[in-house]
């Protein structure tokens, strides 16, 4: 009877109040100990000054005029400038690229049915609608810019629909055709000698994020192949072209970018023939792609160490040749398990692509500095402008690294 | 024909489907096919240096350089010669790495050991400074911190603190040591090199002897009082055997209208702009690879470690942080490297790098020479680097104890 009345007395109770809810959650993980609450205390000290004197400085102290004076300038660099474009407005034509862009955004988007994909492409065509709506640099901006930018939204709809109603919604298609955009923006921004409406631009003139991005673009599309390949060099039993990749890789990864990048442009015209057709910017988008993909061959590398040898010895035992088992099997599990250090490799590439500065190509790093060496009225304001640069960057790493994590979930890396 | 066949047949497989004839063909046609490329770049690179009459060759390191270097850690003046200038730039880029090395370890470790406080706040302020600062170029972030420092008020205006510290547009003047009698100075250097080594002696000793008979020493103590012991004694003997000490503090001090500082040790806008941001963005990298490091040793490890009573400190120095060291070491190397690299940055700001004066010096002289001085540079950096590295790790590895 005593044990029962004890069983039947004790109840399950609820944790104490202490324990639950907002107060418990603080009291586990910012007060637990003498020096956690101190700890606590000076931080939150520390971030409410921060916040105070920094929200302080950007609301009233900052002056952001700065940014709306370079304005385009940022974007698409001195490409509409008289010089580069004497006798016409040839702002359309980066305008054009990136509606090319949206278009195979919107069948992407409808390729891999939503997921990351959407947000993206919402996020590319809705930024590039809001720009239509800025208030200010109304002189700049005329009627037919924004209204360029305004057709990113319809552009985005009609390649949904194109991947939806036509034959053309298939993975391969999508990228066969964002291949293409790429190049047919090149075709547009370069121009075509003799065509009266796209008479040529040359490379100089190119600049801001623009350029950035389509480096990046370039060099994270083409240093794949080539660091898988240079990493399937490097762990070849062919003895010569072991070594030949391996002194490629280790070259290219023991000297900084912006001395290559710089060599480039003083050693590499003398190696070429002189009518040997060439430019700057080109050498530039060879010598990012190489070092990037010397860097991406020993991530790769790293991922084919890790696989187990029974994967592959599986493979050939099932009779695949060897380099459907290198296909199928080993680089497919090799990769995903270096996702992490392959997206950091495009983030850094991504960053690297500022340094084209050394070269004398106006990306938006440089056409700033440059602005603000130009006008120095404006040197007390650099701070803005580099805070805000800051910030523009991170929103695309930041959004490429978010990419990369959604793919890991999708893989399923880690759970598998 | 089938006669033809069989000679080319071995074991009844034909040449051209034998797997080591292909391997062997392909290699070879492709060592030749680089062969050649190389080959057609040096001709060509021939033919445009005698067609445009460009010099050559590597004459020209024993003529005047004849231009300025900014800042210089060695002596250097205009008449010097190209080789001892680049020998003056590359000092420069290697100070700042070795700077910058250390300071990001340290900036590193403490944001990697926040980044993993069960504090909330500290945890969240720490994940935002890592992936803000890692998600930035360098060269935003350069530029940022150098026209904070071009801000600064002008020297005549600019702050000083107790006299001593000077902080104004053309850097930051510190007191520092100066040489005062160089024999003296020679001799206390290598008599504290001396006794450097007897206070490790000591310490590895007494070490020794605690782990083999459990009787506590203090050994880090008795190792350090012995060295400073020995360290002071000698200045001592050397102050009264001479007139004055080896080493005097230089102070800063405004000269003349302008108030130029002189004495003490000035660091340029430039330099301290760019160890400001190379630290804090190699940090952001360092303290992620610290937390994986950390967060590899077992959860066991540190459970067992407070069960037998160390507190959270010891814990984490006696017991996570060495074998956390296993993983964190190699990527470590490659940080470093990174940063050595990205010192080339500085020329943007107006610091005298490697990259930056080998620049200038391309106006002058043969690029071609410059080029292959430069990369031997580098590469020479970074194999010290690696090798001083892999050593380290060699040491801390597991058959090592």
């Amino acid at each position: 009877m005593l044990t029962d009345s004890n069983t039947m007395a004790s109840p399950v109770l609820p944790p104490p109040r202490s324990e639950t809810g907002v107060v418990g959650r603080m009291r586990a993980n910012l007060f637990n100990s003498r020096f956690n609450s101190a700890m606590t205390v000076l931080a939150v000290i520390v971030i409410a000054l921060a916040l105070w004197f920094g929200l302080g400085w950007i609301l009233v102290d900052a002056d952001w005029t700065v940014i709306s004076t370079l304005g385009g300038r940022m974007i698409i660099g001195q490409y509409n400038i008289e010089a580069a474009c004497p006798g016409q407005n040839c702002f359309w034509r980066p305008q054009a690229g990136l509606l090319l862009v949206t278009l195979v955004l919107g069948m992407a988007w409808q390729v891999a049915g939503g997921g990351v994909t959407k947000r993206i492409a919402l996020a590319v065509a809705g930024v590039a609608a809001a720009f239509a709506f800025l208030p200010y640099a109304f002189s700049q901006m005329g009627l037919d810019v924004r209204l360029l930018l305004l057709a990113n939204l319809p552009a985005l709809a009609v390649g949904w629909s194109l991947a939806r109603y036509t034959k053309l919604g298939t993975a391969s298609w999508t990228a066969i055709l964002s291949v293409t955009a790429f190049v047919l923006t090149l075709v547009l921004l370069r121009g075509i000698p003799g065509v009266p409406f796209l008479q040529p631009v040359s490379v100089i003139f190119w600049g801001g994020i623009m350029l950035n991005l389509m480096l990046a673009v370039a060099g994270i599309g083409l240093s794949f192949p080539i660091g898988i390949a240079l990493a399937l060099g490097r762990r070849s039993e062919l003895q010569v072209l072991k070594l030949l990749c391996i002194v490629f890789i280790e070259t290219f990864r023991g000297v900084p970018l912006i001395t290559l990048l710089f060599m480039s442009q003083v050693l590499v015209p003398l190696a070429f023939p002189e009518d040997f057709p060439q430019n700057s910017l080109m050498r530039a988008a060879i010598v990012i792609t190489l070092f990037s993909s010397a860097y991406m061959a020993e991530n790769i590398r790293g991922g084919l160490q890790s696989l187990h040898p029974g994967q592959a010895e599986a493979a050939r035992a099932l009779g695949l040749p060897g380099w459907q088992t290198m296909l199928f099997i080993s680089l497919p599990q090799a990769i995903r398990n270096v996702i992490p250090p392959i997206v950091g490799q495009f983030i850094s590439l991504f960053k690297d692509t500022s340094l084209v500065y050394i070269i004398g190509m106006l990306d938006v790093v440089e056409i700033s500095r440059a602005f603000i060496q130009g006008n120095p009225e404006f040197l007390a304001n650099a701070k803005e402008l580099f805070i805000f640069l800051a910030l523009v960057f991170w929103v695309f790493t930041y959004g490429m690294s978010y990419v990369s994590r959604r793919v890991e979930q999708h893989l399923g890396v880690g759970e598998r | 024909m089938p006669t033809l066949l069989r000679y080319l047949s071995y074991q009844g497989v034909p040449i051209w489907r034998n797997v080591y004839a292909i391997q062997w063909v392909s290699q070879i046609a492709s060592g030749i096919l680089v062969v050649v490329l190389v080959a057609w770049f040096f001709v060509n690179i021939g033919n445009a240096i005698q067609e445009r009459d460009i010099p050559y060759g590597f004459g020209f390191l024993s003529r005047e350089y004849q231009t300025p270097i900014g800042q210089h850690f060695l002596d250097y003046k205009s008449s010097d010669t190209f080789l001892y200038a680049f020998v003056v730039a590359a000092t420069n880029t290697i100070v700042i790495s070795i700077i910058g090395v250390a300071l990001a370890t340290a900036l590193g470790i403490f944001v990697g050991v926040c980044r993993m406080s069960s504090n909330w706040i500290i945890a969240k302020a720490a994940l935002v400074y890592i992936e803000f600062f890692r998600n930035v170029p360098l060269l935003v972030q350069l530029f940022f911190w150098f026209y904070i420092v071009l801000a600064l008020p002008p020297v005549r205006e600019g702050y000083v603190i107790s006299q001593r510290f000077y902080i104004n547009n053309a850097g930051i003047s510190v007191p520092w040591p100066a040489v005062n009698d160089a024999g003296m100075a020679v001799t206390w250097l290598l008599t504290a090199a001396v006794a450097v080594v007897l206070g490790w002696a000591v310490h590895s000793r007494l070490t020794r002897r605690e782990r083999n008979t459990g009787t506590p020493s203090n050994s880090q103590a008795w190792g350090i009082a012995t060295a400073a012991s020995i360290g002071a004694v000698a200045w001592l003997a050397l102050s009264v055997a001479g007139d004055g000490s080896p080493f005097v503090i230089s102070q800063p001090e405004p000269q003349g209208t302008f108030g130029r500082i002189s004495g003490g040790f000035t660091a340029p806008g430039g330099m301290i702009a760019l160890l400001i941001g190379l630290v804090t963005y190699t940090a952001s990298f360092i303290a992620e690879i610290v937390r994986a490091g950390v967060q590899s040793v077992g959860r066991g490890q540190t459970e067992a470690a407070r069960a037998v009573g160390l507190s959270a400190l010891s814990t984490l120095r006696n017991v996570t942080f060495p074998q956390a060291l296993r993983v964190i070491v190699p990527p470590m190397i490659s940080q470093y490297l990174n940063l050595t690299k990205n010192s080339s940055l500085a020329g943007a700001i107006g610091y005298s790098d490697l990259t930056n004066v080998a620049k200038t010096m391309t106006q002058t002289a043969p690029a071609v020479s410059i080029f292959i001085m430069i990369m031997a540079a580098y590469l020479a950096m970074s194999l010290t680097f690696s090798l001083i590295g892999n050593l380290y790790n060699r040491h801390i590895r597991f058959n090592a104890s």
